[in-house]
């Protein structure tokens, strides 16, 4: 197998004071080949976020190592890896695509140059004809599409995904899926999604990583070997079935509600 | 524009309307003494009549306000933004300063007078330092509301501290920031009409004294007039303000 775009060797993540009040991870090794989909699944609070955010570079972990295309991650490297949040937090005083353009400005791309791209994307979401509205004008659904426009619009080749669709209702969430799935065959990034939801980790993924409760740990790693492209009657099927059953054995033992 | 948002502008207007047209007839009914306060004709008659007098006191009184006005907004917005992005000197600073926010400052007025002569100089003084803590703390609120999350979001996308601070730290806080303008360019109003009251020898307020030392009714309302012109034409421009700073305004 080639050289992994994502790897994580041996990570922990500990907080609170002494450096070891809260283990979020523990010792969390993951490959990741460039192009897969990958769903990360757990119970509530076993550090799926956590583990993001250590991709992302907001954090050092506070032991292992965390390499992108080989160079360990110290720092946000926003030109390789496009970060998309629970909700758009988007700046509410900036156009939609202003606030595609925000990561270009933060690079001092030339105003033209980035408001173009920020078009490019805003089609590729489904939201040509919306660059001027303000967020506050734009649904809840509209807002994900500008967030994940704005994840994209620096081509990089890593899309980190946290829980985007938690805040928004079913229907939209469904049609969100078949968008970022198109997209996602349209551009061939690589995709971490974390979700709670084991349909959508099932339906959109090649595969999924099943995190244990605090301290969050790897404990299965499914291939989800539904055909390409996916439909929706295949969340009826035998074979969805049988994968979402495997990795519900493993939450439902460690969530206490 | 919506019908019940016409309706509450028409019930406004009216409401305006309905006030002159009080001070117009209840003097000239008799309910009212004219003593105590003269038609809004009358006022405004003597107000063009004597107009020389009361424009001539005008450039002190905007002199005066503009210099408190740039004291306070400028050191108490800056100060806030300071105090407000630091929580250790909000825990030690606030309750200090709610607590001297009740002090009756106007008492400080006469001192201020010893200090700083019968000029301008202890007007601005004292405007200052009534309008300065609310100024402060007003703007201290908007920096604390700003969210983390945006932050954050800069930060993965790759904002320096300064480009956070720039970028998104400091539009967040514009709201509150104009909302600080607006309460301090208000007291700074009061405090320098106030001070011209009690104590000068040139200016708006010192017209309004004297006039009423005099019982000259309507030369005393027509200073009053005038300060509410000025009031009136502050609070038009600062909403002007406001409105066009909504945006900014998170979870809008």
């Amino acid at each position: 197998m080639s050289r992994p775009l994502v790897a994580l060797r041996e990570v922990s993540q500990r907080f609170g004071a002494d450096g070891g009040a809260v283990t979020a991870l523990e010792a969390v090794s993951l490959e990741i080949p460039d192009g897969q989909f990958v769903a990360v699944v757990g119970p509530s609070g076993c550090g799926k976020s956590t583990l993001l955010s250590l991709i992302a570079g907001l954090r050092p972990p506070s032991s292992g190592t965390v390499l992108c295309d080989g160079e360990p991650i110290t720092a946000p490297m926003p030109r390789k890896v496009g970060m998309i949040f629970q909700e758009a937090n988007l700046l509410p005083w900036l156009s939609a695509a202003d606030n595609v353009a925000f990561p270009l400005k933060l690079r001092r791309v030339p105003r033209a140059e980035r408001l173009d791209a920020a078009r490019r994307m805003l089609a590729l979401t489904g939201l040509a004809g919306f660059e001027d509205r303000l967020p506050h004008q734009l649904s809840g659904g509209m807002k994900q599409r500008v967030a994940i426009a704005r994840g994209l619009v620096q081509n990089p080749a890593v899309l980190l995904m946290d829980e985007p669709f938690a805040s928004l209702d079913e229907q939209t969430r469904m049609v969100l899926g078949d968008e970022l799935l198109r997209i996602w065959s349209e551009t061939r990034k690589t995709v971490l999604f974390v979700t709670h939801s084991l349909n959508e980790a099932v339906y959109l993924a090649d595969r999924v990583v099943v995190l244990s409760a605090r301290p969050g740990r790897v404990v299965d790693d499914v291939a989800v070997d539904l055909p390409r492209p996916r439909r929706f009657a295949m969340t009826s099927s035998e074979r969805f079935g049988v994968l979402k059953e495997r990795i519900w054995q493993h939450i439902k033992s460690a969530e206490r509600p | 524009m919506t019908w019940p948002e016409r309706h509450r502008r028409a019930s406004q207007a009216a409401l305006y309307l309905g006030l002159l047209a009080a001070w117009e007839i209840l003097p000239r009914t008799g309910l009212v003494p004219r003593l105590f306060v003269p038609p809004l004709s009358e006022a405004l008659a003597t107000l063009v009549a004597d107009r020389r007098e009361y424009l001539g006191s005008l450039p002190t009184t905007f002199g005066e306000i503009a210099l408190s006005y740039l004291i306070v907004c400028g050191g108490g917005i800056l100060l806030g933004q300071l105090v407000g992005s630091s929580a250790v000197a909000q825990r030690m600073l606030l309750p200090v300063l709610r607590s001297a926010y009740a002090v009756p400052l106007v008492v400080l007025y006469p001192v201020m007078m010893v200090w700083f002569g019968l000029g301008s100089a202890s007007k601005i003084a004292f405007a200052s330092i009534y309008a300065f803590v609310p100024t402060m703390l007003t703007a201290v609120a908007g920096v604390g509301a700003l969210s983390p999350a945006l932050a954050e979001t800069a930060r993965a996308f790759g904002a320096t501290r300064a480009q956070q601070i720039l970028y998104v730290a400091l539009p967040a806080s514009l709201p509150s920031i104009v909302a600080a303008l607006r309460l301090g360019g208000a007291l700074v109003i009061v405090g320098v009409i106030v001070a011209q009251m009690l104590g000068a020898a040139e200016g708006l307020g010192f017209l309004i004294t004297r006039h009423r030392t005099l019982l000259n009714s309507p030369g005393v309302y027509a200073g009053i007039v005038l300060v509410l012109l000025i009031t009136g034409l502050h609070e038009i421009l600062l909403r002007g303000l406001e409105r066009k700073v909504a945006a900014y305004r998170q979870g809008a």
